[in-house]
């Protein structure tokens, strides 16, 4: 069983890896490539969150667990406002 | 855009990642007054792109810190719930305000960052100790002193109130998410310096990516100058983070706080008409 913190390190240097890999192949590639560089490297930390709610779930820490929910809602909420 | 441009925007986003990461700061405080005073770069689209900076070094120093079990990963998480509220409001405050307000706040916020950065802290910790289930309690191991220790958060409701007004100003100014809340955390909640710096590190990741998936959805971020900044700021906060050069350096602190009250009074300046260029 990983601990959570290992998920969440995990997670977070994977994340900023491939982005950082993507947006610099995207300079010679082309623009698309760092359009999604730059969504990967922005969804990171996103997913550290939901990472971290799963734990918890396992865990049956409910509390946690609600937080992170509440957490995501709120990042899912601005990735759908329009200005 | 020309390539030498592309080239002059890394090798300050490398400067600003690695001093930013070694004040414990986050390269945004360098990033908006280069963007805005000497590139003159539209204000929110400089914001968009200072946010990108402050969210690639939290991931890579936020990875090693949570790691290491130096981020209190509750403790972040709670407060996390109003940095995320106040980093998306902060965006609508931002765009409902005219352009100015973005440059007078941006100045505001670095002069007082300066000021944090040349006192220093080295005020007297006092570690108390709570139980139950929101005790937000946290224990590392300090290899300076060679022990462990051990803290409970207190007073979390301060903390939450000052979370989502950092998260609003760090969606309005690109920065200062953690400028603000570290001493919030410090001196009010009462968590050690170490823990302080490193959950903060670990929780303007999420508080910038509130405000940026915003920006970023609606066409904001410039992705051709998104290059040079996030890999710059990356690969200083990278090697920032590897010398772990602890800033005890007075005379490095007070030399960056000048440059950072000096950037602040001239965007006060040019937001209030009174120097153009």
């Amino acid at each position: 069983m990983v601990s959570t913190e290992a998920a969440i390190s995990w997670v977070l240097k994977a994340g900023a890896i491939l982005s950082a890999l993507l947006i610099c192949l995207g300079f010679f590639i082309g623009l698309n490539i760092v359009w999604l560089g730059v969504l990967l490297l922005i969804l990171t930390p996103f997913m550290r969150v939901v990472i971290a709610g799963f734990c918890f779930l396992s865990q049956r820490d409910m509390l946690f667990f609600i937080i992170a929910l509440y957490v995501i809602l709120i990042l899912v909420i601005g990735s759908l406002l329009k200005f | 855009m020309e390539p030498l441009m592309l080239i002059f925007i890394l090798v300050f986003g490398v400067f600003a990642g690695g001093f930013g990461s070694m004040l414990g700061l986050g390269g945004g405080v360098f990033m908006m007054p280069f963007f805005i005073l000497v590139l003159n770069i539209p204000a929110h689209q400089a914001v968009a792109l200072s946010l990108l900076g402050v969210i690639a070094s939290s991931n890579l120093a936020g990875s090693i810190y949570i790691r290491d079990r130096i981020s209190n990963l509750k403790l972040a998480m709670v407060l996390e719930t109003c940095t995320v509220t106040g980093g998306v409001l902060g965006v609508f405050i931002a765009l409902a305000m005219p352009v100015n307000f973005v440059k007078i706040l941006l100045g505001l916020v670095l002069i007082y960052a300066s000021f944090m950065m040349i006192k220093g802290s080295r005020s007297e910790e006092i570690l108390v100790q709570r139980e139950g289930r929101l005790a937000l309690s946290g224990e590392y191991y300090d290899d300076v002193e060679g022990r462990a220790v051990k803290y409970s958060a207190i007073r979390v409701k301060v903390g939450l109130f000052a979370s989502m007004f950092a998260g609003a100003i760090s969606g309005i100014v690109g920065v200062g998410g953690g400028v603000i809340l570290m001493p919030i955390m410090k001196l009010v909640m009462k968590v050690p310096m170490k823990a302080c710096a490193a959950t903060n590190n670990f929780m303007v990741g999420v508080t910038a990516a509130a405000s940026t998936i915003i920006y970023f959805n609606n066409g904001v971020v410039d992705l051709y100058m998104a290059i040079p900044t996030v890999l710059g700021i990356m690969i200083g906060a990278y090697v920032g983070t590897r010398l772990m050069v602890r800033t005890e350096s007075a005379l490095l602190r007070g030399l960056l706080g000048i440059v950072l009250s000096f950037s602040g009074i001239l965007l006060l300046l040019r937001a209030g008409g009174i120097l153009v260029w």
